[in-house]
């Protein structure tokens, strides 16, 4: 039973996940929410991998791994290039097309 | 399917040399409109010869049987092909619309609407004629449909680009509502193959053969849904009542070309598409829907004739009597016997000939008065007598004088309802039908009506002071006292190019009127063989 | 330890280099493109865009050859990555639309941007990572391909440095574009978890979405949906779609709208047909929901738009409501004729799609604005682009003989095809809409015909040798694909390898 752990934990930082990107406003705090989410899915994918004695789900939890970092990069060098061009990296202010 | 596979290529040739003209075009400047013309000429006068030779080598022994008949696998994954061929049914349709085309041409010669630009303007009139003419001998659903939809744009642009006053809500509103009835009809056209395909993942056929054999056997619920969505498709392009609404709009903002072209062909794959396709491959639907279509059939009749005589424009009447006429066409479909179809065939054809050389009239009369209100012309006897008698001469026929070729289509069409196919008898449906026939019969009495009295208007009484001549109004005024014959400068009477445009027209009103067995010892074998189904 | 490998029977993966040669030539081409964009003057620049057209037209080589030389499938690394018909017709797709992209690309970056090398170098790798998507028949290799199409884009969304709106579009397609990706992941690991495999047969086998762990399942298949529906921006998650193809420099737009979306399209195929055709219950009705929407929505919000990109980013919105139809009957209906339906809409759509922002791009060369009224009077001072933009339109609003009314014929057969009360709405649904969608495509050649020049300037576009290739290539494809589609060849999917039980 103590695969039902690693998962609640998973859920539990899938969803603090979720709420940090609905909820944030800062773009870095949006860019940490999302990180959270990926690790709850490389928790989940160690957690049946272990269950299914198999290594599918280690190897996909390294690719995740190295995803998410050039993931990061791009996002953190877009963040500073919204930063130079307008000094600030609040998301609610990024609202000059509509409709 | 009995055909005939002598000189196959034939109808190719004759639907697709227009392209060529077209790519012939796209390589002239655009300010040679000389040119331009005599190109679409050439390919104009080409194609009619084409027809020409269609005619003299059609079969007339076996005009119940698709003749030139050609196929091809065109998309195999669908199961649609290639598939051309004439019957009784199509001869006279195809024939008509490449002789429109080519008398449109010759009156464009010195007709080019504002704002000119005679090179796009012909280019689409022989995109049109493609178009057309593909409709009228396709044998593939699919091939149908493609063809029914190339005549969209072209006249989408010839009323938007070269039309009057309103010509852009007028165009979008011919676009939207031919759009939504494609949209359905392709639905139902898709649904009819998946129903008669059965359950097997390949197999079936989108050909015309195909559905006439395996269509009767669907059931009958089913049957009368793929029916409606036919029904809305078509309906859009007849006009029938509920759906009429763009026609007078698009009528009346089109170039005299649009017009005629519009009233004498594009409204007849509405009536051909009935004929051909919703009625022959869902029989069983078909008796279903025929009340229905019967009665909005006269509604359109009466409709249409009350429209006319509350009309102060001369273009807009003409328009609102293409609705009446088309409701007598479709009375003819709806009883479902082989005289009512042959009326309602006939009655396209001859108006065709009749409401396309109207609009030419409205269009020459709008040249050179400058108006179409009916209240500002009069006395166009006295001021251009040739005009004006030509007039007098497409108003008889188009009320349906015996004698002129009007007469053929409406006369049988309300003779027919009285009796109905003997289906519709079955269903109880003979008392509805002989009501319509009065109704209908009432409606030719009022077709005189707004007919005579637009000539009386018209044609009749002293000619306008305000067109007599180009000076003030007072001095025109006594000089159309003193001289009665004396006419405006630019008030010329029929020239040589609408000479040469209306003779051909004028001539088939009387051909057609004085000996009509001549259309209908061709159609008559084909409906008769299509209209099997019901019996009788 | 080495021992122990040495004991164990480890064997070499089999690895077939033609079936790979695609992606070689990409890859080798990438890494060449990065090292000649070093030693290039900055005033011979413009050799890295021909060398980077002439690198997709090499990796198309061996597409052509593995096409030609036997139609049997070739599977590698224990079918994970597999060459059949299906992939090599959506790698021809995704080569040649990038091809275009590059057509129409090199004189706009000429004019705009001085990275030109870097430029191309993500194009082309974010073409790979689609290349590679065809392919993918593992969660891991379609997660691996769908961030390797991903994160160049975002940064080429972001292009334009100094332009706030690009740098807006780049920080929203970015930021939605991950959180998607994590959803989409989540749902990934919930799959693993209940079937036990990465392998989409795999998955099918153990999906059901009746037996036990139903909760999970469902839990999975519609998170999965959801990251690929932000992908292809279905409604409700299309958002990003307008702003990000409003922003970005216009030729990477088309590259959005057509191969980024198209990928997204491969890859909910691929799932639907190969990980869930046992769990019918569970995605049909949320696809059909999501087709209807979107159909609906998209056409309605592209009706009121007065900027064209916008208004062509809505309507693509909106196509792709027509290509999630067959996905939404998938199951019950023909999964063949569904599955050719996906692949022929996303073909057609390419390249009428393209060709329509060929033209927006060459309108703009002169009118520099966006607005659909700057569009007056083109037919007067530009006919034949007037022409051009109205085939490309009237092949959106799928009027014959335009590949558009091919695409839409075969979307509306698979729907039909499953006979479902369900089916016949969502058809006539479509049918309602495809009305709706012709009033702003006619709008806008309302516009060029009818209308006069808004400035009373008539003076002809010069439309660059580039573009006027890129409109020949997307304008021929459109109308062949209309006049003959059965020669296209794409009669020739006949399946998914591993699908259909083939």
């Amino acid at each position: 039973m103590w695969v039902n752990n690693f998962l609640i934990l998973g859920a539990i930082l899938f969803c603090i996940g979720v709420y940090g990107v609905i909820a944030r406003k800062n773009a870095v705090m949006v860019l940490m929410a999302i990180e959270l989410i990926l690790n709850s899915v490389n928790l989940n994918l160690l957690a049946f991998s272990q269950m299914h004695h198999n290594a599918d789900g280690n190897v996909f939890a390294l690719y995740i791994i190295a995803v998410a970092a050039a993931e990061v990069g791009v996002g953190l060098s877009m963040v500073l290039l919204i930063y130079r061009n307008r000094r600030s990296i609040a998301l609610d202010e990024l609202s000059e097309m509509k409709g | 399917m009995d055909v005939l596979r002598d000189q196959n290529w034939l109808l190719s040739l004759g639907t697709f040399l227009p392209l060529a003209g077209v790519v012939i075009m796209l390589f002239i400047p655009k300010r040679d409109e000389e040119s331009a013309k005599l190109v679409a000429l050439v390919t104009a006068i080409a194609t009619v010869a084409v027809g020409a030779y269609t005619l003299v080598k059609f079969d007339y022994g076996q005009s119940a049987k698709l003749q030139f008949f050609t196929s091809h696998d065109w998309i195999r994954p669908i199961r649609a092909t290639y598939t051309l061929g004439l019957d009784g049914i199509s001869l006279p349709l195809y024939f008509l619309s490449m002789v429109i085309t080519l008398l449109v041409i010759i009156y464009s010669w010195d007709h080019i609407p504002s704002p000119g630009n005679a090179k796009a303007f012909l280019m689409l009139m022989l995109v049109l004629q493609t178009g057309m003419a593909g409709t009228f001998v396709a044998q593939d659903l699919i091939l149908f449909f493609v063809f029914f939809e190339v005549v969209l744009l072209p006249m989408y642009f010839m009323i938007g680009v070269w039309g009057g006053e309103q010509r852009q809500y007028a165009s979008l509103k011919f676009f939207l509502y031919t759009m939504f009835g494609s949209a359905l009809m392709l639905v139902s056209f898709i649904a009819l193959f998946i129903v008669t395909k059965g359950n097997t993942a390949e197999g079936g056929s989108f050909a015309f053969s195909w559905f006439q054999a395996h269509g009767p056997e669907i059931a009958k619920t089913t049957a009368i849904w793929i029916f409606a969505g036919m029904f809305v498709g078509f309906a859009v392009k007849v006009p029938m009542f509920p759906f009429h609404t763009w026609l007078p709009d698009a009528h009346t903002q089109a170039p005299t070309q649009g017009s005629v072209i519009l009233a004498a062909i594009l409204l007849k794959l509405g009536t051909y598409g009935f004929v051909r396709i919703a009625i022959p491959f869902l029989p069983q639907a078909a008796v279903k829907w025929a009340p229905a279509i019967a009665v909005l059939a006269c509604i359109g009749i009466i409709y249409g004739a009350l429209g006319c005589l509350a009309q102060t424009d001369m273009k807009r009447l003409i328009a609102f009597s293409s609705v009446a006429h088309m409701g007598f066409v479709m009375l003819g479909i709806a009883t479902l016997t082989p005289l009512g179809v042959n009326a309602a065939v006939f009655g396209m054809v001859a108006h065709g000939l009749i409401t396309g050389m109207l609009f030419f009239l409205a269009g020459s009369v709008k040249e050179r008065y400058h108006t179409l209100e009916i209240r500002r012309l009069s006395g166009m006897l006295k001021q251009i007598p040739r005009l004006g008698w030509i007039l007098g001469f497409c108003a008889m026929a188009s009320l349906g004088l015996p004698g002129l070729a009007g007469f053929w289509g409406e006369f049988p069409a309300i003779i027919s309802s009285w009796n109905p196919a003997q289906a519709l008898v079955g269903d109880g449906k003979l008392d509805l039908f002989r009501v319509l026939t009065v109704v209908a019969a009432l409606g030719t009495v009022l077709a005189a009506g707004y007919l005579l009295w637009l000539y009386q208007r018209t044609a009749f009484g002293e000619p306008n002071p305000e067109f007599t001549s180009h000076g003030s109004g007072a001095h025109s005024l006594s000089a159309a006292a003193n001289h009665g014959d004396d006419h405006g400068s630019d008030l010329h009477d029929v020239n040589t190019y609408e000479w040469i445009a209306w003779t051909p027209l004028l001539i088939a009103i009387v051909v057609f009127g004085v000996y009509p067995q001549l259309m209908f010892k061709v159609i008559d074998p084909a409906v008769t063989n299509l209209m099997r189904v019901f019996g009788k | 330890m080495i021992s122990a490998l040495v004991a164990s029977d480890f064997a070499t993966p089999h690895v077939d280099y033609h079936a790979l040669a695609p992606e070689i030539v990409l890859g080798v081409g990438i890494c060449l493109l990065i090292v000649l964009d070093l030693f290039l003057a900055e005033s011979r620049k413009w050799l890295v865009s021909t060398v980077a057209g002439l690198i997709l037209l090499g990796a198309v080589l061996p597409v052509v050859t593995l096409g030609v030389i036997g139609s049997d499938v070739r599977s590698m690394f224990d079918g994970r990555y597999v060459i059949d018909n299906f992939s090599l017709v959506l790698k021809a797709l995704f080569l040649l639309s990038g091809y275009v992209v590059v057509l129409m690309s090199s004189r706009d970056t000429e004019e705009r941007t001085p990275y030109q090398g870097e430029y191309y170098t993500l194009l082309l790798t974010s073409i790979m990572g689609m290349v590679m998507m065809a392919s993918a028949r593992d969660l891991v290799s379609v997660f691996v391909a769908l961030e390797f199409l991903s994160i160049p884009a975002y940064m080429l969304a972001a292009w334009r440095k100094r332009d706030s709106k690009s740098n807006e579009a780049g920080m929203k397609y970015f930021l939605l574009g991950v959180f998607a990706s994590a959803v989409m992941l989540y749902g990934m690991s919930l799959l693993y978890g209940v079937t036990g495999s990465t392998r989409l047969v795999d998955i099918g086998q153990a999906v059901t979405g009746t037996d036990h762990l139903v909760g999970v399942q469902v839990l999975g298949i519609v998170f999965v949906i959801v990251g690929f529906a932000f992908k292809v921006s279905a409604v409700p998650f299309h958002t990003w779609a307008p702003d990000v193809y409003q922003g970005a420099p216009t030729p990477i737009t088309a590259f959005l709208s057509v191969a980024s979306k198209a990928a997204g399209f491969v890859a909910l195929s691929l799932l639907v047909f190969l990980a869930f055709p046992a769990a019918k219950s569970v995605y049909e009705p949320f696809l059909w929901v999501l087709a209807a929407v979107t159909i609906t929505v998209g056409n309605l919000l592209a009706l009121k738009q007065k900027n064209i990109v916008r208004m062509l980013a809505y309507s693509s919105v909106s196509q792709g409501g027509f290509i999630l139809m067959p996905l939404a009957v998938a199951g019950t209906g023909d999964a063949r004729t569904s599955l050719r339906a996906v692949v022929v809409y996303l073909i057609i759509y390419a390249a009428t799609n393209l060709g329509a922002f060929a033209v927006v791009m060459a309108v703009s060369r002169k009118t520099h604005s966006g607005e659909i009224a700057s569009y007056g009077g083109l037919f007067n001072y530009a006919p034949g682009l007037a022409a051009v933009m109205t085939l490309f339109l009237a092949s959106l609003a799928g009027i014959p003989p335009f590949g558009g009314w091919y695409a839409k014929f075969g979307a509306f057969k698979a729907v039909l095809e499953a006979r479902t009360g369900a089916a016949y709405t969502l058809a006539v649904i479509a049918a309602v809409n495809t009305v709706v969608s012709a009033a702003y495509y006619i709008t806008l050649m309302r516009e060029m015909w009818m209308k006069p020049a808004p400035d009373g300037d008539e003076s002809p576009v010069r439309v660059p040798r580039n573009l006027v290739a890129a409109l020949v290539i997307t304008g021929v494809a459109t109308l062949a694909f209309g006049v003959l589609p059965g020669f296209s060849g794409y009669g020739a999917i006949t399946g998914l390898a591993g699908a259909f039980g083939r």
